[in-house]
C-alpha cells in the first residue's frame, strides 16, 4: 500500500462519518453518554477514596509527659518525635489552654475548687505521613526517653480502616463493570453502524477491494468516533465537576480538599479520548471481520 | 477465456443449482446465458468471480482454475472480471465519479490516470454529465450505466451482467445492450445472463440456454427460444474439457 492510498483512505474515513451523518451522530452520542457515566462515576470513586485516606490521616496519636514534666523537656520530646520518619505534624499542646477549656467543660460536674495550678501534663499530637502506618509510628514513640502515655486510637482505626478498605473495593469493582459495559454499548454502538453498510463492504469486496482496503476506513471511523464521543464525555465531566466544585465551595469549603479526586480534568479527558478511541478501534476491527468473512 | 469443466453447485440447503456443466467459452465471444428464474444463470456466473465455489467440477478464468485461488487472492480475481448487477450495486454514500475512482484507487492507479480513464468509461456510457450525482438521484437505466462504466473502468478483459436490463424498460434496455456490445467489439468478452428475450433475438448472439441447472442448449447464433435448425442442432451438444 503506497501513500497516495493512505491518504486516500484516510479521506475516505472523513467522508464515510460525514455522509453517513445520522449513524455517526448515533454512535457519538453513545459514546459520549455512556463514557460520561463511566468517568464521573470513576472520578467518584476515586473522590470518595481520597477522601477516606484523608479521614484516616486524621487520625492522631495523643503522647503525654509525666505530670511536673518542664516545658523545655517536651520540647525535646517534640523534637525528637520530629526526627521520625513516619511523623508529619508534631503539635505541642498549651496546657493552660487544656486546662482552662477542661476546666469550662467539666465545671457544672465536677468540684474543681480545690484543685491548685494546673494539674495537666504536656501533651503533643502527631499526625503520621501514612495513616496506615500509625500503630507503628506510635510504638516508636514510646520508646523515646521521657514519654509516659501513647494512645493512637488503634482499635477504632481498624475499624473504620476496614470499613474504608471495603467502600474502596466495592467501588473499584463497581467501576471495572462500569468499564466493560461501556466498552460493551460502544462496540454495539459501532457494530451497529457497520452493520448497517455490510452491503457497502459487500461491494467493495465486489469490486476487488481487499480486505485492509476496506478494513483501514472503517477502522479510522471507529477510532474517530470513539474520540469524538469520548471527548465530549469529558467536557461534560468537567462542566459537571466545575459545578460540583463551586457548590461546595460556596456551602462546605473546608470539604473541598477533601472530596477533590485529585484528577487533572485536561489530562482525565485525554485519557477518556484514547481510550474511546481504543474502544472504536476495537469494535469496528471485530465487527468488520464477520462482514468480511463472508 | 472462461471454462466450466463438470462443475456442479448444490446450496448448503439441497437445492441443485448447477448440474455438471461443461462450457467454454473463448477471448473477445458475447454470450447470451437465457433459462427462466431459479435456472441456475446467477449461480453459473457467481461461480466465475467466486462469489460461489462449486461443489464439484473446476472453473477457469483466463487458464487460472478459481476454485483453486486462496482466499486472500480472490481479489486479484475479480479486478480482471467486471460485474455488472441487476441490483446494479453502486455505494450509495459515493457519487458516481467516486463508484469509479474506489474500483481504480484499489489497484493503485495514479490520480490522473484515473481522471483520464473516468471520462472515457464515463463517455462510453453517456453517463459524463451525471458524474457528481449519487446513486439515488439516477433513474434505474443511469445507474445500470454507471455500474456498467464501473465494471469496465478498469479495463477488465471479462465483463459479466447478471440480469443488466431486468429493471428496465424496454427501450432503456436496448440502450443498454447495445453498450455491452460496442464494449464487446474492443474485444473484451461479455457474458450477459438475461431472460429479455427482445434483446436476445435482436442481436442474435451465442446463446447458451440453461434449465434446472443443466445446459440444455448452447447456438451460435441463438434466439431466446428454439428454433430448431440443422445448423444450431449441430452445435447444441455440450462442450468437452
Amino acid at each position: 500500500m503506497n501513500l497516495r492510498n493512505v491518504e486516500y483512505l484516510i479521506q475516505e474515513a472523513f467522508i464515510g462519518i460525514w455522509r453517513n451523518g445520522i449513524m455517526a451522530v448515533a454512535s457519538i452520542s453513545i459514546v459520549a453518554l455512556s463514557m460520561a457515566i463511566f468517568g464521573a462515576f470513576l472520578l467518584l470513586v476515586l473522590g470518595s477514596h481520597n477522601f477516606v485516606e484523608r479521614q484516616l490521616a486524621r487520625f492522631e496519636i495523643a503522647v503525654y509527659l509525666p505530670v511536673g514534666e518542664s516545658r523545655q523537656k517536651a520540647i525535646e520530646v517534640r523534637d525528637q518525635i520530629r526526627a521520625l520518619p513516619l511523623a508529619r505534624k508534631v503539635t505541642l499542646m498549651s496546657r493552660e489552654k487544656e486546662w482552662a477549656s477542661f476546666k469550662r467543660r467539666m465545671n457544672t460536674e465536677i468540684d474543681l475548687g480545690g484543685v491548685t495550678g494546673n494539674p495537666l501534663p504536656y501533651a503533643l499530637h502527631i499526625e503520621s505521613k501514612d495513616s496506615r502506618k500509625t500503630s507503628r509510628l506510635a510504638d516508636q514513640i514510646r520508646h523515646i526517653n521521657g514519654v509516659a502515655h501513647v494512645t493512637d486510637s488503634r482499635e477504632t482505626y481498624g475499624r473504620v480502616k476496614a470499613v474504608a478498605d471495603l467502600v474502596k473495593i466495592l467501588g473499584f469493582a463497581a467501576a471495572l463493570v462500569l468499564c466493560f459495559t461501556t466498552i460493551f454499548i460502544i462496540s454495539n454502538a459501532i457494530r451497529l453502524t457497520l452493520f448497517a453498510r455490510r452491503h457497502e463492504i459487500q461491494i467493495m469486496q465486489l469490486v476487488g477491494a481487499t480486505n485492509w482496503f476496506i478494513r483501514i476506513p472503517l477502522v479510522l471511523e471507529g477510532i474517530i468516533l470513539g474520540a469524538m464521543g469520548a471527548l465530549i464525555a469529558g467536557g461534560l465531566i468537567s462542566l459537571g465537576s466545575g459545578y460540583i466544585v463551586n457548590v461546595v465551595q460556596e456551602r462546605f469549603p473546608p470539604l473541598l480538599r477533601d472530596i477533590s479526586s485529585g484528577v487533572d480534568s485536561r489530562q482525565f479527558s485525554m485519557s477518556l479520548a484514547m481510550a474511546g478511541a481504543f474502544i472504536g478501534a476495537l469494535g469496528s476491527f471485530v465487527s468488520i471481520r464477520r462482514f468480511l468473512r463472508t | 477465456m472462461i471454462e466450466f469443466c463438470s462443475a456442479s453447485l448444490v446450496y448448503p440447503n439441497g437445492v441443485k443449482a448447477l448440474s455438471d456443466v461443461n462450457l467454454r467459452v473463448g477471448r473477445g465471444e458475447f454470450v447470451f446465458l437465457v433459462g427462466p428464474s431459479g435456472s441456475g444463470k446467477s449461480s453459473l456466473l457467481k461461480l466465475i468471480y467466486r462469489e460461489l465455489f462449486p461443489s464439484q467440477g473446476k472453473v477457469f478464468v483466463a487458464g487460472q482454475d478459481v476454485t483453486a485461488i486462496p482466499r486472500n487472492a480472490v481479489p486479484y480475481l475479480r479486478r480482471r472480471i467486471g460485474v455488472v448487477f441487476q441490483d446494479f450495486k453502486l455505494l450509495p454514500q459515493k457519487t458516481v465519479w467516486e463508484n469509479l475512482a474506489f474500483v481504480l484507487r484499489v489497484i493503485s492507479v495514479p490520480r490522473r490516470e484515473i481522471r483520464k480513464r473516468i471520462s472515457e468509461a464515463l463517455d462510453l456510457v453517456g453517463m459524463i454529465h451525471r458524474c457528481d450525482s449519487f446513486p439515488a438521484e439516477l433513474s434505474g437505466g443511469e445507474q445500470q450505466r454507471a455500474s456498467i462504466a464501473r465494471a469496465l473502468v478498469n479495463n477488465p478483459p471479462i465483463l459479466i451482467a447478471d440480469e443488466p436490463t431486468g429493471n428496465l424498460d424496454p427501450d432503456t434496455s436496448w440502450g443498454i445492450i447495445q453498450i455491452l456490445s460496442r464494449i464487446n467489439a474492443r474485444g473484451t468478452t461479455v457474458f450477459v445472463a438475461t431472460h429479455d428475450n427482445q434483446v436476445v433475438d435482436r442481436l442474435m448472439r451465442r446463446v447458451v440456454a440453461l434449465d434446472n441447472g443443466l445446459i440444455i442448449r448452447d447456438q451460435d447464433r441463438g434466439m431466446y427460444h428454439h428454433v430448431p435448425e440443422p445448423e444450431s442442432l449441430c452445435n447444441s451438444e455440450p462442450q468437452e474439457c
